[in-house]
């Protein structure tokens, strides 16, 4: 079985949700009743992969919502609570979406082993960031082409270089792209140092300057509201790739021959007759899903049980490679700037 | 944190086994001052309320074998469980030299109490396993769920105890109410819209208490939630049904 982590996208929306879920005593109630909801396991399903085997799988609802981002113990015990669900249920592999991993990461909740009588087996849990690293950068290597930039000639920047995702995306785009040049933006410069020793390329820039100089733009960091873009100082045409989470860049960049394209989602080959992407409000919801959940339905495809995706800075390329051949072998493929044209298949 | 930019191939559960051996200490957080008036004053209610309820428990299963001769053996079993929890809360307080305000105690379970006593009088087996054996129990779970995370080292090791033998407890009117779920479906509903919020006023009454001993009240509350859907998703009931009975938890 694979399980699926995820949370709403409001507080407002995750009360739509519970509405329609029939979940009136939390669809009912204010913040402070959402604080102390259990994780609810909302839907069970089957997905049956392109090779034609099938498995089973779960989505559990952490009852977390963004608003909740500044209470740092609720956050917290939202996200244990989930993963206690999920391994009381017998899951194998579960996938932590959203603001879960970032919780999790953030928070260092590996510290936090023991929940109530469970004590939390990690290799039972994945960030699915290695296959959101993977979609990012196939996304980038079929889309920009399409759009007029050659790949050779072209400058990337990736903002948020040193994260978990960023700096699996800096070492595929240096290892395996042939691109013109790499510029790399973090906030932490001393990791970002390192990070340029170990790839032995890619120059350190600060965002203001590698906007105006990039062909495409890959974000993996959240961006702060704060920030103002002045659209005119973008190379034209652009390709923006929205790799974080929220997925929000489309309303800071719009303008003609600026392409904005929600990274790291993946769309499966046939409906799944499921409801809860619905919830995500992906475009596609029976196809599409964030790239992190289908890496745990690929790995229990696969039978790999194990946390392929875990801590910081363990994206390697060969397991990218692993990824990436396993999903297109079970019927995924990234979303590309027309998806209505389909020829975006990876 | 720098030191973990060092790449490795397929580094996974390996990986793991690195960062979860890190000192134990850095997992209990902030502990309260054990020793302080105001903690002591607090404890002083909190204990007897914790006191007074294993007390209830022993003696709320008495009377359920009353209704349910055959499971005399067990229950009593349950019973003289529930007494040496009292007597392990009891050392607790002694231990950091604070007496349990039991007058505060009965008071504070009088209506749920009250409640039992008139559903034992009926004959009403099934308002008196839910409030005996998921009422209460969840609740006790919850709080010493929470406790154990904030109490001294002394109350820390007898409340672990005493949490594993209350999941048995949990068990127990769980497969009673499984098995007989058909016939008992509506007076579990109709008890719990009764029942269920005075468990919330309870937890209310003992928030600011709670809270000077480190216990959140958000945090008591998610627990109990955690606890009570458990149980009633063991005995059968679905989503929605779980969903409207929780509702009387916040009307």
């Amino acid at each position: 079985m694979f399980g699926l982590i995820g949370h709403s996208t409001s507080f407002e929306d995750a009360k739509r949700k519970a509405s329609l879920l029939g979940f009136d005593h939390i669809a009912d109630g204010d913040l402070d009743v959402w604080c102390t909801a259990p994780p609810q396991l909302v839907e069970n399903v089957e997905v049956k992969s392109a090779t034609g085997i099938s498995i089973e799988g779960s989505y559990i609802d952490s009852c977390f919502v963004p608003e909740m981002l500044s209470r740092f113990k609720t956050a917290r015990r939202k996200v244990l609570n989930a993963m206690e669900l999920a391994q009381k249920k017998g899951i194998n592999i579960t996938a932590l979406g959203g603001f879960t991993s970032i919780i999790f990461e953030n928070f260092n909740l590996l510290q936090h082993k023991q929940i109530r009588n469970t004590s939390l087996e990690w290799e039972r849990f994945t960030t699915g960031n290695t296959h959101t690293a993977w979609v990012i950068c196939k996304q980038l290597e079929i889309n920009a082409p399409r759009i007029g930039i050659d790949l050779k000639k072209a400058t990337v920047a990736v903002i948020g270089a040193t994260g978990d995702i960023g700096s699996a995306v800096c070492r595929w785009l240096i290892n395996k792209t042939g691109i013109s040049e790499l510029l790399m933006v973090a906030r932490q410069q001393e990791p970002l140092a390192l990070l340029q020793k170990e790839l032995d390329g890619g120059t350190i820039t600060s965002l203001d300057e590698a906007l105006p100089q990039a062909d495409i733009v890959v974000w993996v960091a959240s961006m702060p509201k704060t920030i103002e873009i002045d659209t005119d100082n973008l190379k034209k045409p652009c390709l923006m790739i929205d790799g974080g989470y929220p997925k929000n860049l489309d309303e800071k960049f719009q303008g003609e021959n600026i392409h904005v394209l929600k990274g790291g989602i993946v769309e499966f080959f046939h409906d799944i007759g499921w409801n809860m992407m619905e919830l995500a409000e992906m475009q596609n919801p029976q196809r599409e899903m964030f790239a992190c959940f289908a890496e745990a339905m690929i790995l229990e495809f696969e039978k790999c049980h194990t946390n392929f995706s875990w801590g910081r800075n363990n994206i390697s390329l060969e397991k990218m490679e692993f990824i990436g051949a396993a999903s297109l072998k079970h019927g995924f493929s990234a979303i590309g700037l027309d998806k209505q044209s389909k020829v975006l298949t990876v | 944190m720098h030191n973990e930019v060092k790449i490795t191939v397929m580094q996974t559960l390996e990986s793991n086994k690195k960062t979860t051996q890190q000192s134990p200490a850095s997992i209990s957080l902030n502990l309260p001052d054990f020793t302080t008036d105001s903690y002591k004053d607090a404890y002083s209610r909190i204990n007897a309320i914790v006191i007074e309820g294993e007390q209830e428990a022993h003696d709320n299963y008495i009377s359920i074998a009353t209704l349910i001769p055959n499971e005399l053996e067990e229950l009593t079993k349950l019973a003289r469980m529930e007494m040496k929890h009292k007597k392990g809360f009891t050392a607790c307080g002694r231990n950091l030299g604070v007496e349990a305000d039991m007058e505060f105690a009965k008071k504070f379970f009088s209506k749920l109490h009250g409640n039992f006593q008139i559903a034992l009088k009926k004959g009403n087996l099934t308002t008196c396993l839910l409030i005996q054996a998921i009422l209460i129990e969840a609740f006790a779970i919850s709080a010493y769920n929470v406790y154990i995370r904030v109490a001294d080292p002394f109350a820390k090791k007898i409340t672990e105890g005493v949490v594993k033998d209350e999941y048995l407890h949990l068990n127990y009117g769980q497969e009673w109410l499984k098995e007989n779920l058909s016939t008992c479906k509506e007076e579990l509903m109709e008890a719990n819209k009764v029942n269920l919020p005075l468990i919330k006023k309870m937890l209310d009454e003992v928030a600011d208490d709670a809270s000077v001993l480190a216990m959140d009240r958000e945090e008591l509350m998610e627990e109990f939630m955690i606890a009570y859907q458990d149980t009633l998703m063991e005995i059968g009931l679905d989503n929605r049904e779980i969903a409207r009975m929780a509702m009387a938890a916040i009307v």
